[in-house]
Formats: C-alpha cells, structure tokens, sequence
C-alpha cells in the first residue's frame, strides 16, 4: 500500500500530469516514495525539462541539476516536494 | 585543462586499454567519453556507438562485434583517478592519425533486422568537421581578436551530432568544449557563464524552446546551433530575441554527418556544404562529397532550389526522431512483439513533432494477464527511455481492416477511446475484426 501523499505532494502530482500530459495517470495514484525518473513512473530528461518550466511558472523559481545535492531530488515525488518547499518563491 | 594536460591523461589512459579491436563507449560524462574516444584512437581500436544505452542493445552490439569491450564513466573514473564533473577540456592535439584509420561506428535502427553500421573514417571526420568549423566561424565573424569559440552542448557525446559539434570540433576544429551536459535552463545559463566569450550554444529545438520559455537571461552568446528535428520557424525567431545571437539549423545524419546549414529564423532552404552533392532516388537523396569514402543515403526527399540550395519535402515515413534520437517504428513494434506475452502490437505516432514539441509514440498491444507497467518494466530492457511508448494501451484485438492493415484513424480511435476510459477487453474498433463481440 503506498504512503499516502502530503497535500504538497497532491498539488505537485497533478503539476506532473498536467504539464506532461499523461492522460492515464491519476495524480492520486504516484506512490509518493517511488522513482519518478528511469523506473517508476519512467519520466526522462525530455520530461524534466517540461516539468522544470511549470514548477517555474507555479512556484518562481528555477530548477538547477548540476549540483550533487540537487540529484537527489528527482528520486521521487516526496523528494521533489520537499526541494520545492524549499525553494518555491510563489 | 590545457592541451598537455589532456594528451597525457589521454596517454595514460591508452596504455590502460584492454587488446579487444572495438571499445563501446557508454560514457555519459562528456570528459571521459572524449579521454576514452582519443584513447581508443591512439590504440587503433574502433570506438562503437550504440542506439542506445538500453542493456539488450548493448549486450547485442558486444554479441555482433567480439573482441569487443565497453568503456562507461566507471571506467572513466577508475582510470583517471579523479573528478569526471565539471571539468572544462580545452582542445586536444592527437598525433597524426592515418586517413583510412577507422575512427568509430554509428548505428541507425533498421526497419528489419540488427541496426546497421555507418563506420567512420578519419578522413571524413576531418573533412565533414572542417567544413563544420568554417560555416560556423564565418556565421560568427567578426570574431573579436580572433578568440576560439568556446562550445557549451546539451546533446550527448554518443549520437552523431554531440559526436561532431562536442567531441570533433575540440579535436580537429580548435574550438574548446565545456565538459558539462546542463540540462535546465538555470544550469544552461550557469554553464555558459563558466566559459570565455565568443560562446557557441549546441542544442535541439526541445532544449532551445525551454531555454525561450523560461524567461531567464542568459550570458552573451556568438552563435546558437540546432539539430536532430525540424526548427520551426518561430521558435528560431523567438530564440534569436531571447538569446540574443543567431540560429544556425544543421541538417545531418548518422550515414552522413552534417551536409547543410541555415539560418531558420531567416531562410527556409538549406545550404549545403561546398561539395556535397545531392542526387534524388526512389528511397530518400544520395549525398556525395569529396571528403565521404562512399556515398550515403539521406532519408529525405530533396527539392532544390536555384543557387543550389534545397528543402526538404518529406521523409520515409517509419523513421521517427525525439529529442536528437532516431528510431524506426518497425524496429519499436519489433520489440515489443518479443516482450513475452505480448500476442500483436503496433508502435505508432500520433502527432508529428514539431514547434520543438516531443511526439512521443504510441502503442496497442494485445496481451492478455498482462498489465501496461509489465510490457513497459521489460521493454525498457531494449528500448531507449525517449521511445518508450505513451500510453501503452491494451486491447482485446489491434482494430486491422480486410486487408489485414491498420489504418491510423482507427489506431487514433483505440487512443481515444482509452483516454475516455472505456475498458480495454471492448476495445475493439473495426468490425471487420474477426474478434468482434456482439
């Protein structure tokens, strides 16, 4: 049974489906604690970078890939969250 | 790094080398892709660049060439004993290497069969990268002082345009490389700014229209290239405002690397290359030059225009490109039809790409006790993430006409139907199926 999602992780879910279109995902359903990138729900870097725009317009700021500590974000809808609070402007 | 520092790690690391004739480079990392490239070179071994990095595509390419070994960023790192990131290559000086010398072998899907070999001499390397450099130089000029551009690409070393603009380009164009690989706008900006001006931006029409929608500003740049799909004509516009510098689209494949350019803000028809010559056949153009060993196959048909410069007016319908990576539709239905279970299938695309949008593909696949996120676990064995199919929609029968054939409307009809979450054992769309329910 998958953990459930914060109300934080709901908003980014349904940013996920929205913005990469994936018309058979629920945004209820993304097990918070699995892989988002590779396995999981199986996005790719085409898929970050539409995503990496509307976390832009949605919560102003810029995602940024090239430190190690932000590597870790992308390993699941918990993690990516959690780095959004964290940075969310708006 | 300068160029000394380079040629010895390069040197170091050939001594290195296992005796196999053919190394696989799997790097991700451009700096060790580059170190273990050169290395190969000085070894007279033939570097081999998979499709994919898909671990079926890989053990099939080691399968098809013995003696072969892979070389991936471990590799890189054991041997050179330090950091792979952030390192900034300048240009590396090989010793002079013999024109006929087999330098790497890129890899096109077929529809059919194993993917086919293109191999790359050294000749035409240095032929088809020249003429790269100079197009680029003479887009740019005037170069203040004369300064080398330095290179910034978003594009991976392993496919045929990162292999040209990011690995060839230092080596034989004098134009230094950035050893990074951003990938968000934000890293882009920051990567830029890591490297003198003049700046070359090397990148696709999904990265460019990221960098465009973000808002960012970004550091000055000389010149922004583009590659591996069509530009839109309005994304180069948008860009050139946004960045500030021209666009140069590059027209090239894995059978012929880059053989024309344009500026796609500005002109819709290609410039050639001085010395490429183009000749229209049943099954795409045949593209000569003097620096080619053979002539190659264009999948394109070629309309020419007065000056000889000409524009593209269609393609072989079965090769599909995402975001600077190609596939055959046949090959991709192929591979799905072997994942165990999976009766029929066909692999198709919906919406072209274009405006720098990704068109992903689609699929039906018949599979009874399968679920979608099964299929989809095994395929990822031997498909590229890019073309994993979305959605992957199950159906009771694919909706074939009379004749046996699927015509697209009814494939679109399957789509819809799915996402209008009607159940996927009444998914039967043509009533000529033989399975038709009551």
């Amino acid at each position: 049974m998958p953990a459930p999602q914060t109300a934080q992780e709901r908003e980014l879910a349904q940013l996920i489906v929205s913005a990469l279109n994936l018309e058979d995902v629920q945004p209820e359903s993304i097990d918070p604690e699995a892989p988002l990138f590779g396995a999981g729900l199986g996005l790719d870097s085409i898929d970050a970078l539409e995503l990496a725009l509307g976390i832009s317009k949605q919560f102003g700021f810029q995602m940024r890939s090239d430190e190690e500590s932000n590597k870790r974000v992308f390993g699941s809808l918990r993690s990516l969250s959690g780095y959004i609070q964290q940075n969310r402007k708006t | 790094m300068s160029v000394a520092e380079v040629m010895a790690e390069v040197t170091s690391v050939a001594a290195g080398l296992p005796a196999g004739q053919w190394m696989i480079n799997l790097c991700e990392q451009r700096y060790a892709f580059l170190v273990g490239f050169c290395a190969a070179l000085l070894r007279q071994q033939t570097t081999l660049l998979p499709l994919s990095r898909a671990e079926q595509v890989v053990s099939e390419l080691g399968a098809a060439y013995p003696g072969s070994y892979s070389w991936d960023d471990g590799a890189g790192q054991d041997a050179l004993r330090g950091e792979l990131t952030g390192s900034r290559a300048g240009v590396v000086a090989l010793p002079s290497l013999a024109a006929d010398q087999c330098a790497f072998v890129g890899f096109t899907s077929g529809s059919t069969g194993p993917p086919t070999p293109h191999a790359k001499l050294w000749s035409s390397l240095s032929g088809s990268t020249a003429r790269n450099a100079s197009r680029i130089l003479e887009t740019i000029a005037p170069v203040p002082g004369g300064s080398r551009p330095w290179i910034v690409a978003t594009v991976p070393p392993q496919h045929m345009y990162g292999m040209e603009m990011s690995v060839l380009l230092p080596l034989l164009g004098d134009m230094p490389v950035h050893c990074g690989r951003p990938l968000f706008p934000g890293d882009v900006a920051a990567t830029l700014a890591e490297v003198p001006a003049p700046r070359v931006l090397v990148t696709t029409p999904v990265h460019l229209r990221a960098l465009v929608e973000s808002g960012l500003e970004f550091p000055d740049l000389a010149l922004v290239i583009s590659a591996t799909a069509p530009l839109e004509t309005s994304l180069a516009v948008r860009a050139e405002r946004r960045l500030r510098a021209r666009v140069l689209d590059v027209l090239g494949s894995t059978e012929t690397c880059a053989i024309a350019t344009r500026e796609g803000a500005r002109e819709s028809a290609w410039r050639p290359h001085a010395g490429v010559v183009l000749t229209p056949g049943p099954a795409g153009t045949m593209v000569e030059a003097p620096w080619f060993d053979k002539p190659a196959l264009l999948q394109d048909i070629v309309e020419f225009l007065p000056g000889g410069c000409f524009t593209l007016r269609g393609r072989n319908a079965d090769i599909i490109e995402i975001a600077g990576k190609r596939a055959s539709l046949a090959e991709l239905t192929q591979r799905l039809l072997a994942v165990s279970g999976v009766s029929d299938a066909i692999v198709f695309q919906p919406e072209a790409a274009d405006l720098g949008l990704a068109g992903r593909v689609s699929a039906l696949a018949v599979a009874p006790g399968l679920t979608a996120a099964s299929i989809l676990e095994r395929l990822r064995e031997s498909v590229d993430p890019a073309f994993l199919p979305r959605p992957l929609v199950l159906v009771a029968a694919l909706p074939r006409n009379a004749l046996g054939k699927l015509p697209r409307e009814q494939l679109l009809g399957a789509l819809r139907a799915a996402a209008a979450g009607v159940p996927c054992d009444t998914l039967i769309a043509s009533k000529e199926s033989p399975n038709t329910k009551a």
